[in-house]
């Protein structure tokens, strides 16, 4: 029996639950340590008129402060070179690191930062999409995916709805903040241990802004303690701060922040701003869809064009939308520089779709269920995406027709509206969406890995790749395929800590697909390793009884044994066997490769074929809202996906039930909000409210079909981000709600839907409906 | 023992002196004991990853253990306690039972929660009693986690048994420490270092006398507060004082329908008799906080706060508890409602010290209605964004000795005369309610700030007079015959 398929523990459970496992800030202070930490901008825009370290400089303990002066170079960025380590002549929004100070002790640290004296003149910032667009504040070009004839389009169409639909960002808040130490080494090495999705971009970055050879810097991640995209760009900057006080001083350096901290320098998920025209029939049927993003990149472009990207090729979500424009353009504003966030954009795209089928079924006065069902994606004609890729195995039709039995949508959606009927104190409602999500960076370039695999004189093996360990069971799964490869128990796998010395030119573990290409990277150097020891074995065995012939092709590896096929009962140890590799003098060592094949995409024409496969889903979600105080209790969700066939069944369920309650933080209770200067106000768990236990649906079904995915690794899916996106059926199901109480509109309600957001909403139908205002209708 | 903290971590002896002594225990447990696995995040008690528990000594002779988040407790209060850390719940090579179990349902993902839900988990089989799903989130409601959406973890609880869960008296033998502790804890603790003094007297004569001696005094009870003023503006005081030694300030006692709560008390020891007696407010304490904050903070130290938003003022106020407040010359009571100066300020002397609370409880059997909210953004351990309680008699449906107060729509706790005045002698009817919630909005003054705007929280106001009317009319006699 194999172990791919199995739900064993994740590698790293028994020193989690223990409390063994080592993070950043748990390395023991190496001799001689310094501190680091930053002076950043106290204002959103502002001119640089002086700095004076003067008296910072002689504070007792404090051992170096460097401006960007002491940089070999300042500027660097993942897609666009636009992004600053340390302030120049501008600092271009609050939090910007301004002065990096080491120091002998946090006291100094604290002192220095008092004693640190810059002079900034003020000026106007820019705070929303909307002065951004007014100024031409713009990051990178607008980029256009387009199908079809919109005109011919929205002739056809019964009716047009427009709307503009607004989402607010969402912190990562993994309870790890950035974290780095460095260490120097001879002729100015350095290795640096960082607490991120992305050693080589560290190692390059921190090679450049050093002005050192890539080979001089080792970054080293063991694990991280929450990511989820955070770490994929933003563990940079703590990195390079801690390598440039090594570099200067000789001496080791750590830097750590602290939660309120992290929260107010570091970007967010992408605010998005989406206009949309969309034409449908009587029944609902789309015919055309004009829809223009725009998101808040931030300062800096970081990802922000990348994450455009995915949130226009997922505009469709789940939705065959014959006649399309998509245009997409990233806004330049004064706060930090957002980012990478589970999804990726894809949330944000989606959920402007999701929350016109809402819409659409209002004004068609039909179940929005029927709407998305009219709508979506087909197994053989309408297949096709506005950007031009196949829809293969596609099991949307499936998934709502299971889920719709499974989670009683109909019958509940006519108790909610009884409910509704009834209750003067509350209101219900009930939505089901869809999720179709792409698997692949868009970018070509980044969908390859390497692996390393060793396999030592016992018979045990030492794995590792460029993947990167947050939670997300990379290393567990890795652990089982290589064990399968050999036919041998997981325990005699370990997946190594991620170092760009044995990994070099890796891709971030991003875009759920870290254990797809890493994955497949660790099988392809296991297959070569396997056939020479098929080799080997099919020599050896026959040495051990002369009647017996062997042949590579014949020999099976199996349970710690290997054997020929033909004779079962003729076996070694697979221990055994790697002994006598050895003295054979065969190379029990390999590298892997894997490129994804068959993928393409060219973002300047909005065509291509940027995704290997879809990872796909539909969810089912009942709320109940308190009318006078918003408060919102998620009754019951069920969630139904199709992942594959998961290499790990209880890893894949984590992701999709913590991925869920992500997601449901996102459109409820995670309200990032800024004071007019552009300060975040809400930058710790006081005030910024992440889902708590109690939040957890009452209800929460979560399964997945029994389905292959012949194209990937083992039949697999890839699990990391999708499932974020069942949950705006909550959001929907929050929309549906108070659709039976706003005298015949449609609600407009925005993202997140907090109690406040709630309560106003109710509030102005109230008064609507006191005034005697007519119904409209658009 | 003079000028150090003596206590015990995971069975071993512990002596922490100068500094150390002001130190927080999560620092001094990572930072100078080397135990990492207890983390940090976000050093104000709201996500439980530093969670440890703390083993207090009993009248039984016993030790009795509550998780509690260490960022915010500081090391001199943990004398003369056992803490259990995460490293310490093993047994030899054995994982401890809810280790087990974590590891087999997925409870852990990327593990930086994992040491203070563990460790939260194992203090839970404490208690006796049937382990519940709703139990379970109830004790698990102060640790936050970002991978696992909970639901392994709840899995977790529910796949273990708890009668093969064991005790921590099981797994530490508390005759040892107990014999240790005992002679410690009977005496009075100074500490001095750097120009900060802790006292930790055993009588209240020695407590005032230090007050009155030191009068810029602060005193730590549960640091529920004063740890987050400490990890986040740097808030070190040079006098502070922890009355834990002082067993007559330990005090709850029902006296003439008057429950008495002494300055000691913490809020889980107001739990079981708030669940009997005043079930309304039993509520309250529930949606207060996280368990953690509720085993450190006291009655007192919410009341000595003087937050406009503290969860359990509204209720004060409506039930015109008074505050006893002492000094080398005498205790003077006060009423609640005059205690408050404005934004912040007492009427407290800097030689006195709150000794104790008495709440007047409700009578059984009559006809009074007392009705406490609490809004906020997120239902479980949030700060509010609005409070209100409300108390009234009703005579057939007519509403008399009407008293509203509110939290969080002005710079103190404010009571509504006007929309008081209105109601009384009124009939019970939703338009009367709905009048009320108008007029109630002219009497505050609410702010915009990060938990809600100025609009909300008046809309709030407004509406939260109905909601009291759709929740209490069936208690109207003419309700009750309809």
């Amino acid at each position: 029996m194999g172990v791919v398929g199995k739900n064993i523990p994740h590698d790293s459970a028994v020193g989690h639950v223990t409390g063994e496992s080592i993070y950043i800030d748990d390395i023991l202070p190496a001799r001689n340590e310094l501190i680091v930490d930053f002076y950043w901008s106290p204002v959103s825009l502002g001119r640089i008129r002086s700095i004076d370290l003067a008296s910072a400089t002689a504070t007792p303990g404090v051992v170096g402060l460097y401006t960007w002066k002491d940089l070999h170079a300042n500027i660097f960025g993942p897609i666009l070179i636009d992004e600053l380590l340390l302030a120049e002549e501008r600092v271009t929004f609050m939090g910007q690191p301004i002065v990096v100070i080491a120091a002998e002790s946090r006291a100094a640290i604290k002192a220095a930062k008092q004693a640190i004296k810059i002079d900034i003149e003020e000026l106007k910032p820019i705070f929303t999409i909307d002065d951004a667009i007014a100024n031409n504040q713009y990051i990178g070009q607008e980029r256009v995916i387009q199908r079809g004839d919109l005109a011919a389009g929205f002739t056809e169409a019964a009716h047009t709805l427009e709307g503009v639909w607004i989402n607010k960002g969402q912190d990562h808040f993994y309870l790890e903040s950035q974290a780095a130490i460095a260490w120097p080494g001879e002729y100015d090495s350095l290795t640096v241990h960082s607490s991120t999705q992305n050693p080589s971009e560290v190692q390059h970055v921190i090679a450049h802004l050093l002005g050192l050879q890539l080979n001089q810097v080792v970054c080293v991640t063991k694990r991280m303690g929450g990511a989820f995209g955070g770490k994929e760009c933003q563990a940079t900057h703590p990195a390079a701060m801690a390598a440039l006080v090594a570099l200067k001083t000789g001496r080791p350096a750590r830097i750590v922040y602290n939660k309120d901290d992290d929260m107010q320098v570091t970007g967010k998920r992408h605010p998005f701003q989406n206009h949309y025209k969309v034409g449908f029939t009587a029944e609902g049927r789309i015919t055309a869809l004009d829809v223009r993003l725009y998101s808040d990149g931030g300062a800096y472009a970081d990802l922000s064009t990348a994450v455009m990207g995915r949130a226009m090729t997922h505009v469709d979500n789940a939705y065959y939308i014959p006649n399309i424009r998509i245009r997409g353009q990233v806004c330049r504003t004064n706060t930090p520089p957002n980012t990478a966030f589970r999804g990726f954009g894809g949330p944000q795209g989606v959920v402007t779709i999701e929350n016109m089928m809402e819409e659409i079924a209002q004004i068609t006065g039909r179940d929005p269920v029927d709407v998305r069902m009219l709508n979506c994606y087909g197994t053989s004609e309408r297949n096709v995406t506005p950007y031009g890729q196949i829809l293969e195995n596609n099991n949307l039709p499936r998934l709502f027709d299971e889920l719709l039995q499974r989670s009683d949508y109909r019958n509940r959606r006519e108790a909610v509206a009884a409910f509704n009927a009834e209750s003067e104190t509350h209101l219900k409602g009930i939505s089901l969406t869809a999720v179709k999500f792409g698997i692949s960076f868009n970018t070509k370039f980044l969908n390859q890995a390497n692996a390393l695999v060793n396999i030592y004189l016992d018979g045990t093996i030492q794995v590792s790749t460029g993947a990167t360990e947050m939670g997300q069971g990379v290393n567990t799964k890795i652990r089982q395929l290589v064990a399968d490869e050999f036919g041998i128990e997981p325990d005699k796998v370990m997946v190594m800590i991620t170092s760009t010395e044995k990994n070099n030119n890796t891709s971030a573990t991003a875009a759920s697909s870290a254990a797809d290409l890493n994955g497949s990277a660790a099988v392809d150097a296991c297959r070569k390793i396997k056939a020479r020891l098929a080799d080997c074995a099919a020599a050896h065995l026959p040495t051990l009884d002369n009647d017996t012939e062997s042949s590579p092709g014949s020999i099976v590896f199996e349970d710690g044994w290997i054997y020929d096929s033909r004779r079962p009962s003729l076996r070694v140890t697979f221990a055994a066997l790697v002994h006598e590799a050895y003295l054979r003098r065969i190379s029990l060592g390999e590298r892997g490769f894997y490129a994804t094949p068959g993928i393409d995409y060219d973002a300047a024409t909005g065509s291509g074929h940027p995704f290997l496969y879809f990872t796909q889903g539909c969810s089912a979600s009942e709320v109940l809202i308190d009318r006078f105080t918003g408060e919102l209790k998620v009754l019951r969700s069920d969630v139904l996906m199709d992942i594959g066939r998961p290499i790990n069944p209880g890893i894949d369920r984590g992701q999709m039930t913590g991925a869920f309650i992500q997601g449901m933080g996102w459109v409820t209770t995670e309200d990032l909000r800024y004071s007019d200067t552009g300060a975040l106000l809400s930058h710790s768990p006081t005030t910024y409210k992440i889902p708590n236990i109690q939040d957890v649906p009452a209800i929460f079904n979560v399964d997945y079909l029994d389905v292959d995915n012949p194209i990937n690794l083992r039949g697999s899916k890839a699990t990391g981000e999708p499932p974020l996106l069942m949950a705006l059926s909550v959001w929907t199901a929050v929309k549906n709600a108070l659709s039976f109480v706003s005298n015949g509109e449609i609600p407009k309600l925005r993202l997140p839907a907090t109690h406040e957001e709630i309560v106003m909403r109710l509030a102005e139908y109230e008064v609507a409906r006191e005034a005697g205002v007519p119904t409209t209708s658009a | 023992m003079a000028g150090s903290i003596f206590f015990y971590v995971n069975g071993k002896a512990v002596t922490a002196s100068g500094q150390d002594a002001f130190e927080t225990v999560a620092n001094f447990l990572r930072y100078r004991l080397s135990a990492t696995g207890t983390k940090l995040v976000c050093e104000e008690g709201d996500c439980g990853a530093c969670s440890v528990l703390i083993g207090r000594l009993n009248a039984a002779g016993g030790i009795e253990y509550q998780a509690v988040n260490s960022c915010i407790q500081f090391v001199y209060q943990i004398a003369g306690t056992h803490i259990i850390t995460v490293e310490g719940l093993r047994r030899g090579k054995d994982l401890h039972p809810v280790q087990e179990a974590m590891v087999k349902c997925h409870g852990a993902q990327c593990g930086f929660c994992t040491p203070g839900f563990v460790v939260t988990m194992s203090g839970m089989y404490e208690t006796e009693g049937e382990m519940t799903e709703k139990r379970v989130r109830d004790a698990l409601t102060g640790n936050l986690c970002r991978c696992t959406g909970y639901e392994p973890i709840i899995k977790a609880a529910m796949s273990i048994d708890p009668a093969a869960v064991g005790t921590l008296n099981d797994l530490y033998p508390p005759a040892e420490i107990v014999k240790a502790l005992t002679d410690y804890r009977s005496k009075s603790i100074r500490v001095e270092s750097g120009g900060r003094t802790f006292f930790a007297p055993t009588t209240v004569d020695e407590a005032l006398r230090f007050k009155a001696e030191n009068p810029s005094t602060v005193i730590v009870q549960g640091a529920t507060d004063l740890g987050v003023m400490r990890n986040k503006r740097g808030y070190e005081p040079p006098f502070v004082m922890n009355l834990s030694r002082v067993a007559e300030l330990g005090e709850l006692t029902v006296r003439d329908n008057d429950l008495h709560v002494g300055a000691t008390v913490t809020l889980s020891r107001l739990e079981p008799i708030m669940r009997e007696r005043v079930p309304e407010f039993f509520e309250i304490l529930v949606l207060f906080g996280a368990p953690q904050i509720k085993n450190a903070g006291t009655l007192a130290g919410n009341v000595a706060n003087a937050s406009p938003i503290a969860d359990t003022l509204p209720f004060l106020y409506v039930m015109g508890a008074r505050v006893e407040l002492t000094s080398t010359a005498g205790s003077r009571l006060v009423d609640i409602s005059s205690f408050y100066l404005g934004y912040k300020k007492l009427d407290l002397h800097p030689d006195e010290i709150i000794t104790k609370i008495i709440i007047p409880l409700p009578r059984s059997g009559s006809d009074e209605i007392l009705k406490l909210y609490k809004v906020s953004k997120r239902k479980n351990l949030d700060i509010s964004t609005m409070t209100a309680a409300f108390r009234m008699q009703l005579s057939g449906s007519v509403m008399d000795r009407v008293t509203i107060a509110l939290g969080g729509v002005a710079p103190t706790i404010v009571r509504l005369r006007k929309t008081e005045e209105f109601l009384t002698g009124r009939q019970m009817d939703r338009e009367t309610l709905r009048q009320a919630g108008r007029i109630a909005r002219d009497e505050i003054s609410p702010i915009s700030d990060v938990r809600g705007s100025a609009e909300f929280r008046s809309q709030l106001t407004e509406n939260i007079f109905s909601k009291f009317y759709f929740e209490t009319r069936h208690q109207t006699r003419e309700e009750a015959r309809a």
